[in-house]
C-alpha cells in the first residue's frame, strides 16, 4: 500500500508560527508534526509516499530530501493552486504508479502513532474507508455519521452537536476514486474538497464505509496547542545523552532527559524532565530548564536562565537572567538579559477577528525576532515574525509581522 | 573528470553499472559506456548522457562482472568512438586520468602492428595490457603495464580469457573498492555505488586490486600483498537526490541552513571566547613560529582562499599570501619551514592542488587540508585536515561547499588568532555569536528568493555584468561573478571596487548591470562613491545590503537586503543571495543549471 499525505497548506490559525513555515513543519518535541506521519506509516510497513506540498515548501524538501533518513520513498507532488483536498488529491494520485492498489490519504498537520491507522490498513474494503475518532467536543471539525459501519453522512464542521465522531482526514481509497472526484463540485469555499465527493458517493449509494480509532491523533488548531501535544509527546521521551555532548559533572538531570549530538551543558544547571535538547546548543552555567521542554538544535541559553513548559526552536538566543514559561519562541530569536516571556491563566487571545479562551498560555514568538534586554511580553501577546523589540519595553498588545516597538 | 566503475558478483553486472554511472554523470557528461563479461566481451557505447547509452543497450545483457565509464573529454573529441571502455582484442580498459607518454608508447605500439581507433590515451592502456599479456597473466600484464605508463590513471580491466577477473589499479586518481554482500564494486568515488554497500576500501597510488566474485586482494607495485583497511562512508547517498527541487544546485543553496551548522558542529566555545580544532595536529611553538600562510587552491575554493587571507590577516595577524595550485607548482615560490600551507579542495582530488601540496613536503613545513569528502587523496597528502562536513554537492557550481569552505576559515582564523595571542577572547566571542546566528540569518535571506528570481530576470539578457567590493567582500564579489559566469554563460567580472578606475571603468556602458556588495563595513563610504562612479556611466546599480541600511536606495537601482550582522560574516549572507541571483539568472535563460557546458565537477586532471 502506498500513502498520499496532504501537506500543501499554511494552517493559518496557528500564524504567526506559520507565517514563515507550513503547520506539517511546526516542531513538537523536537520533530515537525509531518515527521510522526511519515513515522507512523513507515511502522506500518508503508514506505512509498507521495507528499503533496505547496506553501513553503522548500522547508519540507529540506527536511524530508528523498525520505531516505526516515525509512521512507518520498515522491514530491507540487499544488500549485490551493483548490482543496479533492484536487490535491487527484494530482498526487499518477505519482502513485501504476497499479490497483488502494492507498492512504492523510493529513500532514495531525499527529498520529503507528496504530492509529493499522485497523484503517487491515480492514479497508469497499470503495472507500473514513477514520474517525471520538471526541466529546467536536466544535471545529467536521463530524461523521454512521450506521453498521457504513457511513450515512459527512458534514464539515456542523452547528449542532449531531455526532461524537470526528473525521480524523485519513481515510483509505481505490484507485477509481478518481473518477468520482472529478464529479466533484466546487464547494461555497471556492475549493474541491473531499468530504463532498464522499458525500455524493453516500448519496448514490456507494459502499462507503468507517473505521473508528481510538489512539492518538491530535490536531493543533491554534499556535498554543502546541504546548499540549510537547508535553503529551515528551511524556514518552527517555533519557539518553549523546556521546559527543557535554554535561558537566555538577549539573542536575531528573527524570527523562534527551541530549543531542556537540551540546554543553554547563556547571551548576537544573533540567527536570521530560526535557529534549538538540544538538550544539550551549547551555547555562545555572540554567533552570522544567517540564515539559523541547529545545531545538544550535540554541543558546545564558547563565540565571528559566525555562519552563515551552518549545524554542532551531538557533534560537537567550541571554542571562531570563524567564520564559509556557511559550512558544520561533526560529531564530534572540532575547537580550532580563527578559520575561510570562504566562497566565485565561488568557483571551484575539485571532482572526475571534476571541479565543485559552486555560493557561505565555507567549508566542514568529521567527527572526530581536528583543532588547529587559523586556516584558505579556501572557497571551502574539508576536509576528521578524519583529524588533527595543530595550526595556513591555509589549501588552499584539505585534504584527515585521513591526517595531521602540 | 572522467569516472569509471567496476562491478564483480553474482547479479545481472548491466544494471548495476548503470546505476552506478548515472550516479557518476556529474563528473563528466560527454559520452558513457560499458563492457559486460559473460564468455564473450560485450561492449557499449554512445556520445552524450547517461541515457544516450541507455538507449542502445539491448533489453538483457546476461554477465556478472563488466565495467562502465562516464567520459569528460580531455583527449580527443567527444563522440561513440572515443567514449571508453576501449579494447585490445580480448582485453578492454576503462581510465581516468591522463597518461603521459602516450605518444611514445602510441608510436611503439604500432611499430607493434597495434591498430588505433581513436584519438584517445586510453587505447594506449588497452593494446599495451594485450602486449603485456601474450607472455603473462592478466594481473602481471598490468603491473608490468603501470611501470611503463607515465601520468595519471585510475583503470579497471577485464579479459575475456579470465572470465571472473577485474583488474583495477591507481596513480595520482582517485579509486575505491566497495565490499558489498557476494559483490564488490569499483569506482573513482563512492557515490557510485554507495546505494549498494559503505564499506569500502580506499585503494592507495601505485596499488594494484584483484577482483573476483570470491574476494579482493590488494598488490603493490612489487606484487607483494598489502593488507588493507575496510572504511565506512557516513553519507547518504540518497542526500544526492534532488528531493523535490528543480536542480541540484538550487536543493544545495537551501541546504545550507542545515550545512553551515554541520561544518562548525561541536567546535565554538562561545563563553571561552574561543573554537575546538582538536583535529589539527600542530603544537603551540609550531603555530607561534608560522611566519606566513601560503593558501593553495583553484577555482571556487581560490576564492574562498581568498577570503581566508583576508581573515587570517585580521583575525590572527599572520602574512598570507594566496596562490592558484596551477600557478604555485610552476613557480619559485619562497618557502621554508615556518610557511603553513593550507590546501582548499571541495573534492580532495583537484589535481593541480595535490601536485602543489606534494610540492610543498620538500620544506617539512606544516600542511592543512580543507576538504569536503572523507577519505579523498587530499587527506592523505597534507597533515593536518578540517573538513566542512556539508554532504555530497552534486551541482557543478559549488554553492554550500564554499559557504562550508569559508566557515572552516572563520574557525582556522579565530583558532590561530587565539593560540597567537593576536585576537582577544572577547572579539573571538563577537564572531562566534555571529557564526552561531549565521544558520538563521542565511534562512532569511533564502526568504527573498522571490524578490531575487524577480532581479535576477531583469538582466537575465544582459551581455556583461560586473560585481564589485571591499574587503572580505572583494572576494564575495569574485566568487559571484564565478558563479553567474559558471551557469548563465553570461560574461562576469569581479573587481575590489577601488580598481574601478584603473581600467573596468571602461566597459561600462548604459544599461550595464553592476553588483555592488556594500554591506556596513568600513569601506561603506568608499563604496557608496563607487557606486555613484558606476551611475554616472550609466550602469544600473544592483546593491546587496544590510537590512537596516537607509541611505542605498538613494544610490541603487536595486537592493537586495541581507540581515545585518558582525561586518565579517555579511559577506557569507551576500554570497547566498548572490548565488540565488546566478540560479535564476541561468533559469530564466534555460540553461542546465547542473551540468554547465564544459566544466565538470570535481577536476582530477592539470
Amino acid at each position: 500500500m502506498k500513502a498520499i499525505v496532504l501537506a500543501a497548506g499554511e494552517g493559518v490559525r496557528c500564524a504567526p508560527l506559520t507565517n514563515t513555515r507550513s503547520k506539517v513543519m511546526l516542531p513538537v518535541a523536537n520533530r515537525p508534526i509531518l515527521e510522526y506521519v511519515i513515522s507512523a506509516l513507515v511502522d506500518n510497513g508503508i514506505e512509498d509516499v507521495v507528499l503533496v506540498v505547496g506553501y513553503e515548501k522548500e522547508k519540507v524538501m529540506n527536511y524530508f530530501g528523498d525520505g531516505n533518513d526516515f525509512g521512507a520513498r518520498i515522491t514530491y507532488v507540487d499544488q500549485t493552486s490551493q483548490l482543496g483536498t479533492a484536487h490535491a488529491i487527484s494530482q498526487a494520485i499518477p505519482a502513485l504508479g501504476d497499479g490497483n492498489e488502494s492507498f492512504l490519504v492523510l493529513n500532514g498537520d495531525n499527529i498520529i502513532e503507528k496504530e492509529t491507522i493499522s485497523k484503517l490498513i487491515a480492514n479497508h474494503a469497499g470503495d472507500a474507508t473514513v477514520l474517525t475518532t471520538p471526541r466529546e467536543k467536536v466544535c471545529g471539525y467536521g463530524v461523521v455519521m454512521s450506521s453498521e459501519g457504513r457511513v450515512k453522512g459527512i458534514f464539515e464542521k456542523p452547528k449542532r452537536q449531531i455526532s461524537h465522531m470526528v473525521n480524523t482526514g485519513i481515510y483509505a481509497f481505490n484507485r477509481d476514486i478518481i473518477a468520482e472526484i472529478d464529479k466533484t463540485e466546487i464547494s461555497e469555499r471556492g475549493e474541491y474538497e473531499i468530504t463532498h465527493t464522499l458525500q455524493n458517493m453516500v448519496k448514490m449509494d456507494r459502499d462507503v464505509r468507517v473505521i473508528v480509532t481510538k489512539n492518538l491523533w491530535m490536531d493543533s488548531v491554534y499556535a498554543w496547542d502546541l504546548l499540549d501535544i510537547n508535553a503529551r509527546l515528551l511524556a514518552d521521551c527517555e533519557s539518553n545523552i549523546s556521546d559527543t555532548s557535554v554535561v558537566d559533572e555538577s549539573v542536575t538531570l531528573i527524570g527523562n532527559v534527551e541530549i543531542g549530538d556537540n551540546t554543553v551543558i554547563r556547571p551548576g544547571s537544573y533540567i527536570v524532565g521530560p526535557v529534549k535538547v538538540g544538538d550544539n546548543c550551549d547551555i547555562g552555567p545555572q540554567v533552570t530548564i522544567l517540564p515539559s521542554t523541547s529545545i531545538g538544535d544550535n540554541v543558546s541559553l545564558g547563565p540565571y536562565t528559566y525555562i519552563l513548559n515551552s518549545i524554542l526552536m532551531d538557533n534560537v538566543r537567550v541571554e542571562s537572567h531570563s524567564h520564559v514559561s509556557e511559550s512558544i519562541i520561533g526560529f531564530n530569536c534572540n532575547f537580550g538579559p532580563y527578559s520575561i516571556c510570562e504566562a497566565d491563566t485565561d488568557v483571551k487571545i484575539e485571532i482572526e477577528d475571534e476571541l479565543v479562551s485559552v486555560d493557561k498560555t505565555g507567549v508566542i514568538v514568529g521567527d527572526d525576532c530581536r528583543f532588547g534586554s529587559r523586556i516584558l511580553v505579556e501572557a497571551g501577546i502574539l508576536v509576528g515574525n521578524n519583529c524588533t523589540v527595543r530595550s526595556g519595553t513591555k509589549v501588552d498588545r499584539q505585534m504584527p509581522v515585521n513591526s517595531t516597538v521602540l | 573528470m572522467c569516472g569509471i566503475v567496476g562491478y564483480v558478483g553474482h547479479e545481472a553486472a548491466c544494471p548495476l553499472i548503470m546505476d552506478c554511472l548515472r550516479r557518476l554523470e556529474y563528473r563528466g557528461y560527454d559520452s558513457a559506456g560499458l563492457s559486460v563479461l559473460n564468455g564473450d566481451l560485450q561492449t557499449y557505447k554512445a556520445a552524450g548522457s547517461i541515457e544516450n547509452l541507455a538507449e542502445v543497450l539491448p533489453a538483457e545483457i546476461d554477465g556478472n562482472i563488466g565495467v562502465g565509464h562516464t567520459r569528460w573529454a580531455t583527449h580527443g573529441v567527444p563522440n561513440d568512438v572515443n567514449a571508453h571502455p576501449h579494447c585490445s582484442s580480448d582485453i578492454v580498459v576503462v581510465h581516468n586520468g591522463i597518461i603521459e607518454n602516450y605518444l611514445k608508447l602510441k608510436e611503439w605500439l604500432e611499430d607493434e602492428g597495434y591498430e588505433f581507433v581513436s584519438d584517445t590515451d586510453t587505447e594506449v592502456i588497452a593494446h599495451l595490457v594485450h602486449f603485456n599479456s601474450n607472455s603473462l597473466d592478466l594481473f602481471e600484464a598490468v603491473r608490468k603495464s603501470m611501470a611503463m605508463l607515465e601520468g595519471s590513471y585510475a583503470i579497471a580491466v577485464m579479459s575475456k580469457k579470465y572470465p571472473d577477473t577485474l583488474i583495477a589499479a591507481r596513480k595520482d586518481s582517485p579509486l575505491i573498492v566497495g565490499i558489498g554482500d557476494n559483490a564488490f564494486f569499483t569506482s573513482s568515488d563512492a557515490t557510485a555505488f554507495v546505494a549498494h554497500t559503505r564499506d569500502v576500501i580506499f585503494v592507495d597510488d601505485r596499488e594494484i586490486v584483484k577482483i573476483t566474485p570470491e574476494k579482493v586482494e590488494f598488490y603493490d607495485m612489487d606484487g607483494r600483498v598489502l593488507e588493507k583497511e575496510v572504511s565506512t562512508i557516513d553519507w547518504d547517498v540518497e542526500a544526492a537526490e534532488k528531493s523535490g527541487y528543480a536542480h541540484f544546485m538550487l536543493k544545495e543553496i537551501h541546504e545550507q541552513t542545515r550545512s553551515l551548522q554541520k561544518t562548525f558542529a561541536g567546535k565554538l566555545a562561545e563563553l571561552e571566547g574561543n573554537v575546538r580544532l582538536t583535529e589539527l595536529n600542530l603544537t603551540d611553538e609550531q603555530i607561534r613560529n608560522i611566519g606566513r600562510v601560503e593558501i593553495i587552491a583553484c577555482g571556487t575554493s581560490w576564492n574562498a582562499g581568498l577570503f581566508g587571507k583576508y581573515l587570517l590577516e585580521t583575525l590572527a595577524g599572520m602574512h598570507t599570501d594566496v596562490s592558484a595550485a596551477s600557478e604555485f607548482r610552476y613557480r619559485d615560490p619562497v618557502m621554508d619551514e615556518n610557511v603553513l600551507t593550507i590546501a582548499i579542495t571541495q573534492s580532495g582530488e583537484t589535481a593541480d592542488t595535490l601536485a602543489a601540496i606534494r610540492n610543498v613536503v620538500q620544506y617539512e613545513s606544516s600542511t592543512i587540508a580543507i576538504t569536503n569528502v572523507v577519505g579523498s587523496t587530499i587527506t592523505r597528502e597534507a597533515e593536518n585536515v578540517v573538513y566542512t562536513h556539508a554532504g555530497p554537492e552534486i551541482g557543478v557550481a559549488a554553492t554550500k561547499t564554499f559557504t562550508a569552505q569559508l566557515i572552516a576559515l572563520y574557525l582556522l582564523a579565530i583558532y590561530m588568532g587565539r593560540k597567537r595571542n593576536y585576537l582577544l577572547p572577547d572579539e573571538a566571542k563577537d564572531v562566534i555569536k555571529a557564526l552561531k546566528e549565521l544558520p538563521g540569518h542565511v534562512q532569511q535571506v533564502l526568504n527573498q528568493r522571490d524578490q531575487i528570481r524577480k532581479n535576477a530576470a531583469l538582466y537575465a539578457d544582459c551581455r556583461d555584468y560586473y560585481f564589485i567590493g571591499r574587503g572580505l567582500n572583494y572576494p564575495a564579489a569574485l566568487e559571484a561573478a564565478l558563479k553567474l559566469k559558471e551557469i548563465s554563460y553570461i560574461h562576469a567580472e569581479g573587481y575590489a571596487a577601488g580598481e574601478l578606475k584603473h581600467g573596468p571603468l571602461a566597459l561600462l556602458e548604459t544599461g550595464t548591470p553592476v553588483v555592488a556588495i556594500v554591506t556596513k563595513n568600513r569601506t561603506y563610504e568608499k563604496m557608496l562613491s563607487n557606486i555613484k562612479e558606476v551611475k554616472a556611466r550609466g550602469a544600473e546599480v544592483i546593491a546587496v545590503a544590510d537590512e537596516g541600511d537607509r541611505e542605498i536606495g538613494k544610490y541603487a537601482d536595486l537592493v537586495i537586503r541581507v540581515p545585518s550582522t558582525n561586518p565579517l560574516l555579511s559577506p557569507v549572507l551576500s554570497s547566498v543571495a548572490l548565488q540565488l541571483l546566478a540560479y535564476y539568472t541561468a533559469l530564466e535563460k534555460g540553461c542546465e543549471i547542473d551540468k554547465p557546458r564544459n566544466l565538470a565537477k570535481s577536476v582530477t586532471v592539470e
